[in-house]
């Protein structure tokens, strides 16, 4: 990157910074969320979303509302607004975009294989698939017996493919191997995002490489909490931890000999950052782990609106959307089942 | 209840709408009391939206009725919704049945075309026999491979299908990575393109053939286009079964179109039925959901089951709003009669303003800069003249301020005209300053005689008040040769610079009747006479129009009662203003007046006097007239003296009332209390407390008092309002002379346009310049109007408001109020016609 790039960002990306920021600006308010929490029905729901930037997003929908429509209006006004903005940019601002789609494209590849596994009509599955990470191969990906077989003959010319490099098998795909696959995809689609950021340099380098390092740290984490009670070997499981972060080398070390959550908490222990979040982690009543991650996860994301002139905004804002459709979508479940006392554990945006 | 409140809302703001305040601001939207009504609004919105929609598809037209229905009862709402919904679900029925059909008849469409082009296909498979053949190295590299195609071969499967021309590559890509090499694809494109029923886009498709060998690629196959999107159809073995099929769908396809030009048929007669009532319809639901949104911001009374709106309603239309009201209950039936009653309140009223035609531009103006708090003065009424007049003085032009006349006029003319009502953009814009625009015209006109210019060029109406021939020796006696210098024919052919001597008599024969001598117009200095008046006439303009900006300050002070500004501030501003400024308009009309031709060797600079006025000099320095200087020291302390008063006049005072009155009001207050309650209480509460609890007064001052009492802030505004406005006194008055700057550079720019375009052929020989003078009165013509009207008008009128805003309406001006906003269908329905059009 060039010496100053200040200078010239706004050149390329200045607008859809803007337009990006903008957006941010019409995320949920916590006024908006204490009225959508009161609402008695889904329509209440519907008029109160109606009142805010949402629109009247679902205006066309015939009755009676069920949460997945709104779910699925939502993820499609998500997918209109990124469309926009990744049809409006440039290099390496594209690339970086294709980069966050890649995250949807590995969710929906496994999704579509675990419904094949399952001898599921993939129509059915395609409607579950995130709209963001919808690609045109991926409705064959079934025909694929073994990974390598994916590889070669489906994934090979989407972006997928450099991710692949160490999970070539020739294995056939039962369900331990394709979640093991959806690791190691992972791991290698955060290794390569975090190398461009970092090769990309300036703000973008200081903002997205903290959180891309919270996000593989928060994977390891997940990783061992559901490896244990499989049979999973350790090594195997320290072969899907992400090879950086605040926990690598060492952590990495130690949590791959951690055999349940108290070992984990003691190595989270050493590290000054999630300490805090483990002694947030309460049994009864408390918050679940997820969520404390996606507190923090919120969180970065709501500071990297700090800096100017740099891709994490984007990234920011398609995270920021994503938890206010999953608060969203909670509030409506508790409201459709009738789950009143727990509709407050969503996750606010500040 | 609801209906009477409906029927009373609709029929009562059809006439005028007062504005509702908001009551249940605090209240969710999902939470109010009509949000039921206001839902069923919404969905016969979405219906309606459909409709639209629908009718626009089959292209009916849409009629559109002049007059727009008045809301519909409750009653008649049920109907029409039963009918909608019943016109919706057969409506949606009928459209998926034709796009069933369509979707039916394009399938056959598809297939008829995939037999055609497959057939030449497989002749071309039949020609080369051996197809497999055509891969030798697959066969060299792997004997097993190549036995296995051997013994599949008997099995040779096809499919065949029409895919989307953009996906052709890659899918012949995926069909070769995916069965390695095990297939044939062999495509050609359609001569044809279909259009999509879903889409309605119409799309370029790819006949296919795929020749594999073997069950498991054919699945993999048939995944693959399933993946594409392909639209795959049995590939017929035979050419027999390929001709029965042919036949088959040949009548199939003839069967089709006559049901599918029934379904139109019948679709479209549904639509123009629809049609027919779907503007009135769509008007009718926005009025209804307009009121049930205004009902919304009523609070309900749970005792007595009414609707309580609390609105602002100008005083004049009280009678009119009761009778509506009355009409109202009437016309729904409503047992209990709705009622109205006058609620007394501090707050302060929204400002309405009434406008006409003609008023509304100079309202606009105004309002530009910021509504009048309620009741304040308007400025708008001094404007209509005052703002013509200064932009006049920037524009003076006889010619240009005609044809701007003109053209206002000819829009004044056509005002009812639809195509200039519906205007936008620039047009829009002249349109609605037509008056503005006329009237500066006509002002310009009258600057334009009084500085005698037209095009640039002087007009002489009266003769000229001066007479060159005076100037001649020969026309006087020898005594007063001597006296005076005098011309002769030497003198007049060796010179090149001649000056006429006002002084010698029968040159000057007194002044002409209407404005500037046109002789100037030929002088070299005409220049320099012309500066010293402008910017003498700007001064005396500025300050007349800043001094009417501080008396109408007291009139504003008279209506909110505060009789103590005017003493502590608008009379020392004014005192200020006049004896500095004032003084020096004295001093202009002063020397015009006194000193004539003959004396004027001795009469001083007034920007001199102005500056001793504050230097003292001695006393033989003062010329103008005597006892000059004593009037100036009196003027001078006068106005040292209003200095002190403006600073602290008002926060002293008001520190003083402050004062007086909580030392009277605690012995007061607290005597009472003391005998009620103990004594501690009386220590607990401040001062402040209990003044502001016990005594809401009568008299005007009191408000002050009322708030918190902060005599820092006061002091600090104070000071900074002061001096503001004693700084411009100076800055303001130099700005008016942007009058003289504009005009000078009006009149220079056409002064320069004529010289540069219209003098050339007119100095030319005849038949040249004539030649010459076509083209060049046209590039006159365009760039007077161009440069001279619109962009100099422009100039002139910025100007023109900002002495306005900024000089004038700050002596005076607070506009702090808020605009009073009624409800009205006629911005609903205006809304609508863009909706429609868009939908």
């Amino acid at each position: 990157m060039l010496e100053g790039a200040e200078l010239y960002f706004n050149v390329d990306h200045g607008y859809l910074e803007g337009l990006a920021r903008g957006c941010k600006a019409s995320l949920l308010t916590q006024q908006d969320y204490i009225n959508l929490v009161q609402c008695e029905t889904l329509e209440d729901l519907k008029i109160h979303l109606q009142t805010t930037d949402y629109g009247n997003f679902l205006a066309n929908q015939t009755n009676p509302l069920t949460v997945s429509k709104i779910d699925t209006e939502m993820r499609k006004k998500l997918c209109r607004e990124f469309d926009y903005f990744r049809n409006h940019s440039l290099e390496p601002l594209s690339t970086f975009f294709t980069y966050i789609t890649c995250s949807y494209m590995i969710d929906n590849v496994i999704l579509l294989m675990n419904g094949a596994l399952q001898k599921k009509s993939v129509k059915e599955i395609l409607v579950k698939c995130h709209p963001l990470g919808r690609f045109t191969e991926m409705e064959a990906v079934n025909i694929a017996e073994t990974s390598s077989d994916l590889f070669n003959a489906i994934l090979v010319e989407t972006p997928l493919a450099p991710f692949f490099h160490d999970c070539m098998s020739e294995n056939t795909l039962d369900e331990l191997n394709i979640e093991l696959l959806r690791n190691k995809l992972y791991k290698s689609y955060l290794e390569a995002f975090y190398k461009f950021c970092k090769n990309h340099g300036d703000v973008t380098a200081e903002v997205m490489c903290p959180i891309l390092e919270f996000e593989a740290d928060r994977r390891a984490f997940i990783i061992t909490l559901n490896s244990f009670g499989t049979e999973l070997s350790k090594e195997d499981r320290e072969s899907l931890y992400p090879t950086f972060g605040k926990l690598y080398p060492e952590g990495l070390r130690l949590l791959a000999q951690a055999e349940d959550f108290d070992q984990m908490k003691r190595v989270a222990d050493h590290y000054g950052e999630y300490k805090p979040l483990f002694e947030a982690v309460g049994d009864n009543g408390g918050k679940t782990l997820e969520d404390v991650f996606y507190e923090h996860e919120v969180k970065m994301n709501v500071l990297s609106f700090n800096r100017q002139f740099h891709h994490g905004v984007f990234y920011a804002y398609i995270k920021l959307k994503e938890q206010e459709m999953r608060n969203i979508v909670w509030i409506a479940e508790c409201i459709s089942q009738r789950h009143r006392t727990k509709i407050n554990s969503y996750i606010p945006i500040i | 209840m609801t209906v009477t409140e409906m029927s009373c809302v609709g029929r009562n703001f059809y006439i005028h709408g007062p504005s509702i305040t908001k009551l249940n601001q605090n209240v969710n939207s999902f939470q109010r009391k009509f949000v039921g009504e206001v839902k069923r609004c919404e969905e016969l919105e979405r219906i309606l939206v459909y409709l639209v929609q629908e009718i626009n598809r089959a292209a009916i037209p849409l009629p559109e009725c002049e007059a727009s229905p008045p809301a519909p009862p409750l009653k008649q709402v049920l109907e029409m919704q039963e009918q909608l919904q019943k016109l919706e679900v057969e409506l949606r029925e009928v459209t998926k049945n034709k796009e069933k059909l369509k979707k039916n008849l394009l399938e056959l469409i598809e297939y008829t075309h995939m037999l055609r082009v497959t057939k030449t296909f497989v002749k071309r498979n039949v020609e080369f026999e051996p197809t497999y053949e055509e891969f030798p190295s697959l066969e060299n590299d792997c004997l097993l491979d190549y036995s296995c195609m051997q013994r599949l071969g008997a099995k040779l499967g096809f499919v065949s299908g029409l895919i989307n021309q953009g996906k052709v590559q890659a899918f012949e890509k995926m069909l070769w990575r995916a069965c390695k090499g095990y297939t044939i694809l062999s495509y050609a494109e359609l001569d044809e393109a279909l259009e999509d029923p879903e889409t309605g886009e119409v799309i370029k498709w790819y006949v296919f053939l795929i020749s594999f060998w073997g069950e498991q690629i054919g699945h993999k196959v048939k995944k693959i286009c399933d993946c594409y999107h392909c639209h795959v159809y049995p590939y017929p073995n035979t050419a027999e079964e390929r001709r029965e099929i042919q036949e088959g769908l040949n009548t199939r396809i003839q069967d089709l179109y006559t049901v599918l030009h029934k379904t139109e048929d019948y679709l479209r007669q549904v639509l123009c039925k629809a049609a027919e009532s779907v503007y009135n319809r769509v008007v009718q639901v926005k009025k209804m959901k307009a009121i049930y949104h205004m009902l919304n911001m009523c609070s309900f009374d749970v005792t007595n089951k009414c609707l309580i709106a609390e609105v602002w309603c100008p005083e004049v239309d009280l009678h009119d709003l009761r009778r509506a009201l009355e009409e109202g209950s009437r016309e729904s039936g409503a047992t209990i009669p709705s009622f109205m009653n006058t609620i007394p309140t501090k707050e302060t009223p929204p400002t309405l303003i009434r406008t006409n035609k003609f008023t509304e531009g100079f309202q606009n103006i105004v309002d530009a800069y910021g509504v009048g708090s309620y009741r304040e003065v308007n400025p708008a009424l001094f404007s209509i003249i005052t703002f013509p007049f200064l932009f006049a003085v920037m524009f003076g032009d006889f010619g240009h301020g005609f044809m701007m006349f003109l053209f206002a006029l000819l829009l004044v003319l056509n005002e009812n005209h639809p195509r200039l009502n519906q205007s936008q953009e620039i047009m829009g814009m002249f349109f609605n300053g037509r008056y503005i625009l006329l009237l500066m015209g006509l002002f310009s006109v009258y600057t334009g005689l009084i500085y005698n210019e037209c095009f640039s060029k002087s007009v002489n109406l009266f003769g000229s008040g001066w007479n060159v021939s005076a100037m001649y020796s020969s026309s006087h006696t020898p005594q007063e040769q001597k006296k005076m210098v005098l011309w002769n024919d030497s003198v007049v052919r060796h010179s090149r610079v001649l000056q006429l001597d006002p002084s010698v008599p029968g040159v000057f024969q007194g002044p002409y009747p209407l404005g500037i001598d046109p002789i100037w117009n030929l002088a070299t200095n005409r220049l320099t006479f012309l500066n010293s008046f402008k910017m003498k006439m700007s001064v005396i303009l500025g300050i007349i129009h800043m001094t009417f900006g501080v008396v109408l300050g007291i009139f504003n002070h008279l209506h909110f009662r505060k009789k103590f500004n005017i003493y502590l501030v608008s009379i020392p501003q004014l005192l200020f203003m006049l004896c500095t400024f004032g003084y020096l308009i004295f001093m202009i009309i002063y020397k015009w007046l006194v000193f004539s031709a003959e004396t004027s060797r001795v009469a001083p600079s007034i920007l001199i006097e102005f500056i001793n006025m504050f230097l003292f000099p001695p006393s033989e320095m003062y010329v103008l007239y005597t006892g000059q200087e004593h009037v100036q020291i009196v003027l001078l302390v006068i106005t040292a003296l209003s200095v002190p008063v403006l600073f602290l006049g008002k926060p002293l005072f008001l520190l003083w009332l402050h004062n007086g009155r909580s030392c009277f009001g605690v012995s007061r207050s607290g005597y009472t209390l003391v005998r009620k309650d103990s004594e501690e209480e009386v220590s607990l509460l401040g001062n402040q407390d209990i003044e502001e609890g016990n005594n809401q007064m009568e008299d005007g001052c009191r408000e002050m008092t009322c708030e918190e009492f902060n005599f820092g802030e006061i002091m600090m505004t104070q000071v900074i309002h002061s001096i503001e406005y004693c700084l411009g006194c100076i800055s303001n008055t130099a700005s008016y002379l942007r009058l003289w700057a504009l005009s000078l550079a009006h009149a220079q720019l056409s002064d320069v346009l004529w010289a540069m375009l219209m003098r050339v052929p007119l100095r030319m020989d005849t038949t040249y310049g004539i030649l010459l003078l076509f083209p060049l009165i046209t590039l006159f013509a365009v760039l007077t109007i161009f440069i001279l009207l619109i962009m100099e008008g422009l100039s002139a009128f910025l100007h023109a408001i900002r002495l306005h805003w900024v000089e004038f309406q700050n002596k005076f001006y607070v506009g702090a109020g808020t605009k009073f906003v009624p409800f009205s269908f006629s911005l609903l329905s205006s809304k609508f016609n863009s909706n429609d059009n868009v939908a």
